[in-house]
């Protein structure tokens, strides 16, 4: 870990300023800021960044983290950005709206941070993209996939990955349009949370499955704190669907899949997003895995090569290979830094107005591929989709990409 | 809608009713005895479910078994939150002080639990979580068969001991009548003490069954205490069958309605009750006497 | 922060606190120095946007004066009457929904939705007023909580309407302002509000209709034995403070721009007013700003250094509790009690509530018993003997 990293106590200077508010009104005068101003040739570049760090979105949150520092660590060892060192700025937002925007507006005012970096999850991209957007900064975020994100009119985002949520599983419609009338499934069951990301990739591939015939018979819709799915499962159970679709997040979809596994509904196909590439996810449904499909941005074998540089050091320095939501967070880092370095500089200003407009015009290599974006900062490619196979979670579609052949229909869980 | 779906619904409602039932008469339980309305009893509640996951999780034994850790535990917190904290309510504003006390410790526990074993959602995965057993065409969750006769037989534990035993009729004058009750000779202040570590333990018991089958995280008291007020006054405060019933026809409703109307607006079956009854029947639809002018 | 209205004395409203004016009658250097504190503290609100060094502070200064807002609001049916509802925050979410989806759907400008959804608010509040208020003490706050339960289900899951749990956008009202011009625009909108409160609220308190609402709370029979139709008072109340508390909500989506229901129908902001009053004193004018000074600024404080832990909530929790258990009247009683130790002892008839009568004459007859005997006999007879039923009113 960075010396100069220092997630944990944010904010000296904040907590005084905020103290003094407490204390009264008048010795605010006491508070005015003598802190650091950036550009010096030897200061580091501040990146700050607020993440779910606890509540709904903890899980993924940490992950982003992980992505966040091992990006900083590396770039350090290979010199710094712009010859300066990197230093990372972490606060935890707790998953509320009300707090992400405190914290950002509190980075870029109050420490006047040399860049910023998104949160996770698209509830809290959109209110601090408007922060960033009114402070005329460069705003690159991992994690906000869902269409509301890119019809906000931001000019100053751009999302960090391959392809938006309604894309995901485009690989899937195509293949299970193209099945023979014998083995494609006929009615489809979908569940989602009430959530951008989770209900754009569930409604892609429901949208583009019932253009091409299929029946939807069951279309719920859950709130993010639901614990009880036994009623869903019941309702999909009953309605005997040939495929589930879960528009799930993370707990949700073990949830679901024990009370589908408690009621014996054995679908075809089962479509989950973001928990099966969870590496907890097997043991939480009880090894029941063997045919579960889920869309992902990342593979650690892809053959990109900032990609092979960045799994050997991560697994290195963590002991097991990133997962989607550190490679998206390294992609990130990696396409400012690509502009940083392009443009030849890292401050508020002027400089961030030249950062966007330089990212507009030009392709990025990542982690996940080369990158580019449309005026909204919609990135321009497509999801792989994984299925366990043999008790691993592999790619199987697309073809060109495949590590294992595609079951079908499932076996029994 | 067909009808092995509404006979599972129903079946589920049932199993649904007999945890809200135990927990809400535990909720009427403190109100019978000292006139508190005790917010944090659902915090007891996801407090004991962590116990029994933290359980599980440390020795890898059967979560039921932590019962025998918590039980007695609860009972005791619950004594010592009557003698050291209700008590020091001034009597005139105790109703009011005490839901912002106990509002205090609910949130107190939210926190530390938070605090000890993070945000993140937890769940237990048993040998038998995916498992069930057929019953005329509607398969129920072997675990939520278990946390059903749990909860039912703690029911029938605290109805044998109000109703035949020497403590359980110096409770029930208390809630009647309490200063006849020491008139008569009943240290009404002991009596109302246990009354409290009763309700604790009987939040302790819903936890565990809880945990089984339920994911938990520590803000989800919220979501346990707002139908367990409805119940409660929908069945007359102070009332513990009133409690009962009114938590089985609630539960029951809640599992049916969520087939045509989904989860979320199923769940307003609560409130829409507990407002009507203060439109028709303020005094609760089973509550005698005592429930009428709170 | 000292309560200036009680400093002028106001023959003609012999109800009130007596001891205050007789005490700034004896003294008149006292009223100077209250109307002395009055204009610095609205010299220092009204400096404070020029006087922060960043847009930051400012945006936290913002919070604290939506807070003071917020539990001001509250503290028309919590103090003068008594009834704790802790769930404030319906009426909060409602008046910033209402803001938002005026604009959205209607097409109105800012400010009119604003004054809009304020009235809608007020609309609504009469017949949740009218179910909440049939009943007293303990189905009231379950009642108040409910209503903040079913406002957050619906929210959630009417998705369609209001946005669901993808939250709602919210225009500017400002589009050509840059941030921080606009965090100064609306600390003094937010300052105005309060400013309006604090006057209605302290001509409230000096009327009849305040003599009223305090003689409720006090003992809610003997007000209604004495004349006091209770039940339109306490309406008339409890449509008030909503409807502020809706104007404060409304104020807060101009400003904010994201409603989630989550955030909007929080217990915990409902918590959160009743503490700030509870802290300040809900007998004072001043009382809950000042709570809202101390509780904002300290939340924010502990998000800042123990943000990745739900300390927060501890804190919270352990000050709520020793706030009800240790000073149930607030800050500025507490204070006045112990500068008074040091002052002359003032001769004056002093404002008593119930309660410490009921606690006094306890002590003072010999063959007392314990305490909760006094309050079993109070609760036990309460059905039958009207007199002793304080404990309902509060």
């Amino acid at each position: 870990m960075s010396p100069l990293h220092t997630p944990l106590h944010p904010r000296r200077r904040g907590v005084a300023a905020a103290a003094c508010v407490a204390a009264t009104a008048l010795v605010l005068t006491a508070c005015s800021d003598d802190g650091e101003t950036g550009g010096g040739a030897d200061d580091p570049i501040v990146v700050g960044i607020s993440l779910p760090l606890t509540g709904d979105f903890s899980e993924p949150g940490k992950g982003v983290q992980r992505g966040y520092e091992a990006w900083a660590e590396f770039i350090n060892e290979d010199g710094g950005l712009l010859g300066r060192q990197v230093e990372l700025k972490i606060l935890d937002d707790q998953s509320s709206a009300d707090r992400v925007v405190q914290d950002y507006e509190a980075l870029i005012a109050q420490d006047e941070v040399d860049l910023v970096f998104g949160p996770f999850s698209t509830r809290l991209v959109v209110p601090s993209a408007r922060v960033a957007e009114e402070y005329g900064m460069l705003y690159v975020e991992p994690a906000g996939a869902a269409n509301e994100v890119f019809e906000q009119g931001f000019e100053n985002l751009f999302y960090a990955a391959p392809a938006v949520a309604d894309d995901h599983y485009n690989y899937l419609a195509e293949q299970i349009l193209a099945m023979p009338d014998g083995e494609r499934p006929q009615t489809v069951a979908v569940a989602s949370m009430d959530d951008p990301f989770a209900q754009g990739t569930a409604y892609g591939l429901r949208d583009k499955l019932a253009e091409g015939g299929l029946d939807v018979v069951v279309d719920e819709v859950y709130p993010p704190n639901t614990t009880d799915f036994s009623s869903i499962a019941a309702k999909i159970d009953d309605s005997g669907a040939d495929m589930v679709i879960g528009g799930t997040q993370y707990q949700d979809a073990v949830n679901l899949i024990v009370a589908l596994q408690q009621l014996d509904y054995q679908p075809q196909l089962a479509a989950f997003s973001t928990a099966p590439t969870n590496p907890e996810f097997a043991d939480a449904i009880g090894d029941k895995t063997e045919g579960i499909l889920s869309p992902t941005g990342y593979t650690e074998t892809a053959s990109w090569p900032s990609n092979v540089d960045f799994v050997k050091r991560y697994t290195e320095l963590h002991g097991n290979p990133p997962g989607e939501d550190e490679a998206n967070a390294y992609t990130t880092g990696q396409v400012v830094a690509a502009a940083v370095e392009a443009v030849g500089c890292a401050e508020q200003g002027e400089c961030q107005q030249q950062l966007i407009d330089w990212l507009r015009e030009n392709e990025v290599d990542t982690v996940v591929g080369p990158l580019t974006w449309d005026e909204t900062g919609k990135p321009q490619g497509a999801h792989l989709i994984q299925q366990y196979v043999d008790g691993e979670i592999q790619i199987v579609l697309p073809k060109d990409a495949q590590e294992a052949e595609l079951i079908h229909p499932k076996p029994k869980w | 809608m067909t009808g092995t779906l509404l006979f599972q619904s129903l079946v589920l409602g049932v199993l649904l009713g007999g945890l809200y039932a135990l927990l809400a008469a535990g909720l009427t339980l403190y109100f019978g005895v000292m006139r508190v309305v005790m917010i944090a009893h659902s915090a007891f509640l996801i407090l004991a479910a962590y116990l029994a996951w933290f359980f599980h999780q440390q020795t890898g034994m059967d979560p039921m078994l932590s019962l025998v850790i918590t039980v007695p535990l609860f009972f005791a917190v619950g004594v010592g939150m009557q003698r050291l904290l209700i008590t020091r309510l001034r009597p005139a504003t105790i109703t009011m002080m005490s839901v912002l006390l106990t509002f205090a410790v609910a949130l107190f526990i939210e926190g530390m639990i938070g605090f000890v074993w993070g945000g993140t959602q937890r769940r237990i995965q048993l040998p038998y979580s995916g498992d069930s057993v057929s019953f005329f065409g509607a398969q129920i969750a072997v675990v939520k068969l278990i946390a059903f006769g749990l909860a039912a037989l703690s029911l029938a534990g605290l109805y044998l001991l109000l109703k035949h035993s020497r403590f359980g009729q110096a409770l029930r004058a208390t809630i009647q009548h309490r200063e006849a009750a020491q008139l008569i000779g009943i240290h009404t202040n002991r009596v109302a003490g246990f009354g409290f570590g009763i309700g604790l333990a009987t939040a302790a018991v819903g936890g565990t069954a809880l945990s089984l089958d339920a994911t938990i995280y520590p803000s989800l008291h919220w979501h346990w205490i707002g139908p367990l007020m409805a119940i409660i006054v929908v069945g007359g405060l102070g009332s513990i069958p009133g409690a009962a019933i009114a938590a089985m026809i609630l539960g029951i409703g809640q599992s049916l309605l969520q087939v045509p109307l989904g989860t979320t607006w199923a769940q307003t079956i609560f409130y829409v009750a507990l407002f009507a009854t203060l439109m028709l029947r303020p005094q609760g639809f089973f509550g005698g006497r005592l429930a009428q002018r709170f | 922060m000292l309560n200036a209205s009680d400093a002028r004395p106001a023959p003609g409203t012999s109800g009130r606190a007596p001891d205050d004016r007789a005490v700034a009658a004896g003294r008149p250097w006292g009223r100077i120095v209250r109307v002395a504190a009055l204009v610095v503290g609205v010299a220092l609100v009204l400096a404070f946007p020029t006087m922060v060094p960043n847009a930051y502070i400012l945006s936290a200064g913002i919070v604290v004066v939506s807070y003071a807002c917020t539990a001001t609001a509250w503290n028309f049916m919590g103090g003068f009457t008594g009834y704790v509802s802790l769930g404030h925050a319906a009426f909060f979410g409602l008046g910033a929904y209402g803001t938002g989806l005026l604009i959205r759907d209607v097409g109105l400008s800012s400010f009119v939705a604003w004054i809009v959804a304020g009235a809608l608010v007020l609309l609504v509040t009469i017949p949740v007023g009218i179910a909440a208020l049939r009943v007293r003490g303990a189905s009231f706050v379950i009642v108040s909580i409910a209503f903040v339960l079913i406002l957050l289900l619906v929210f959630q899951a009417w998705g369609s309407f209001t946005g669901g749990s993808d939250g709602l956008v919210v225009p500017r009202p400002f589009p050509d302002l840059l941030r921080p011009e606009h965090h100064q625009v609306f600390f003094y909108l937010f300052a105005a509000l309060l400013a309006v409160m604090l006057v209605v609220w302290w001509a409230i308190d000096r009327s009849r209709f305040g003599t009223g609402l305090k003689a409720i709370r006090e003992d809610e029979d003997k007000a209604q034995a004495l004349g006091i139709p209770t039940r339109n008072y306490k309406l008339v109340a409890y449509v008030v403070s909503a409807t502020f508390t809706g104007l404060a909500g409304g104020m807060y989506a101009l400003w904010f721009g994201d409603l989630d229901p989550i955030f909007q129908f929080s217990i915990m902001l409902g918590s959160y007013m009743v503490l700030m009053a509870l802290l300040g004193g809900v007998r004072h004018l001043f009382g809950p700003a000042l709570g809202a000074l101390i509780v904002g600024s300290g939340l924010e404080y502990f998000k800042l250094e123990f943000g990745d832990t739900q300390l927060h909530l501890v804190a919270t929790a352990l000050l709520l509790g020793l706030v009800v258990l240790f000073m149930p009247d607030g800050i500025i009683p507490a204070v006045r009690a112990l500068l008074k130790r040091f002052g002359p002892e003032d001769s004056s008839i002093r404002e008593v509530t119930a309660a410490e009568l009921l606690e006094r004459n306890r002590t003072a007859s010999h063959d007392a018993p314990s305490r909760d005997t006094a309050s079993t006999t109070a609760a036990a007879t309460a059905p039958a003997t009207p007199t002793t039923r304080q404990e309902d009113g509060r």
